[in-house]
């Protein structure tokens, strides 16, 4: 707890001002062409208002968390392989020379 | 495991995997419910402004390490880590302005735009696998925090 005692106040408010500062140019991003032409031609996602997906209760527990886990696993650890891939051949050149 | 609170590494361990594990828990609407979804993200700020304190010194050295001679994959992991904070801005901003169960129960009503909405769907979906790099990047301090914190005491 000391750690995150140390000069808190003075830390969190600067945090917190450049995040406002930041959240108010990307508030700034509805103003553009972009934003008014998604406005125009509109927008939904998922299945319509008040119908529900064919599948078991307890999986519309569980499959938002597994969707989670794929889209951060994955990514995670093809990084990771291809941080390897370049260690290898970083150490054969540098066996090379 | 026990001296978690007074050791920098140990704390800032399980700062983070309360970060981790709240994330998750607010990134799947589907299973919590739209209004627990947007009550859970106004309390995910905590852990999140925790996680920026307890690495305040990384973030202040950050910017110049950028114009400093350093390996690409340093300046890769801090261009990485600006865009994750900017994304997670995004999401947040986009979220709120897409509210219809916070706001509204603050009396504070909003004309929803679809562009928020596009807005808000695809940065939350995009943020994970960009979570998911920046967890790789750091990979070798989690596995060695893990080690450490689960080590069994010595004997």
């Amino acid at each position: 707890m000391k750690h995150l005692k140390q000069q808190w106040q003075s830390r969190t408010s600067i945090v917190l001002i450049v995040s406002l500062l930041v959240s108010l140019l990307l508030v700034s991003l509805e103003l553009t062409d972009w934003a008014a032409q998604i406005n125009q031609q509109g927008y939904t996602h998922g299945a319509p208002d008040g119908e529900k997906p064919n599948i078991a209760p307890v999986l519309m527990y569980i499959l938002p968390f597994v969707k989670e886990l794929i889209l951060i696993g994955v990514p995670m650890l093809l990084t990771l392989g291809i941080a390897k891939l370049i260690g290898l051949i970083k150490g054969m050149f540098k066996n090379k020379a | 495991m026990s001296d978690w609170k007074q050791n920098l590494q140990k704390f800032r361990y399980v700062m983070d995997t309360l970060l981790l594990i709240s994330f998750m828990l607010v990134s799947a609407p589907q299973a919590t419910g739209v209004p627990l979804h947007e009550w859970f993200s106004l309390v995910f700020i905590i852990p999140f402004v925790i996680h920026l304190l307890l690495h305040w010194d990384w973030i202040k050295r950050s910017f110049s390490r950028l114009f400093a001679n350093i390996t690409a994959r340093e300046r890769f992991n801090i261009v990485w880590d600006y865009l994750l904070y900017i994304m997670m801005l995004l999401v947040f901003v986009s979220g709120f302005l897409v509210s219809v169960a916070l706001l509204p129960a603050l009396n504070i009503s909003l004309n929803i735009q679809d562009f928020w909405s596009k807005i808000h769907h695809d940065s939350a979906t995009f943020i994970m696998p960009m979570l998911g790099v920046h967890l790789a990047l750091n990979f070798s301090w989690i596995v060695k925090l893990t080690k450490r914190m689960f080590a069994m005491e010595a004997k």
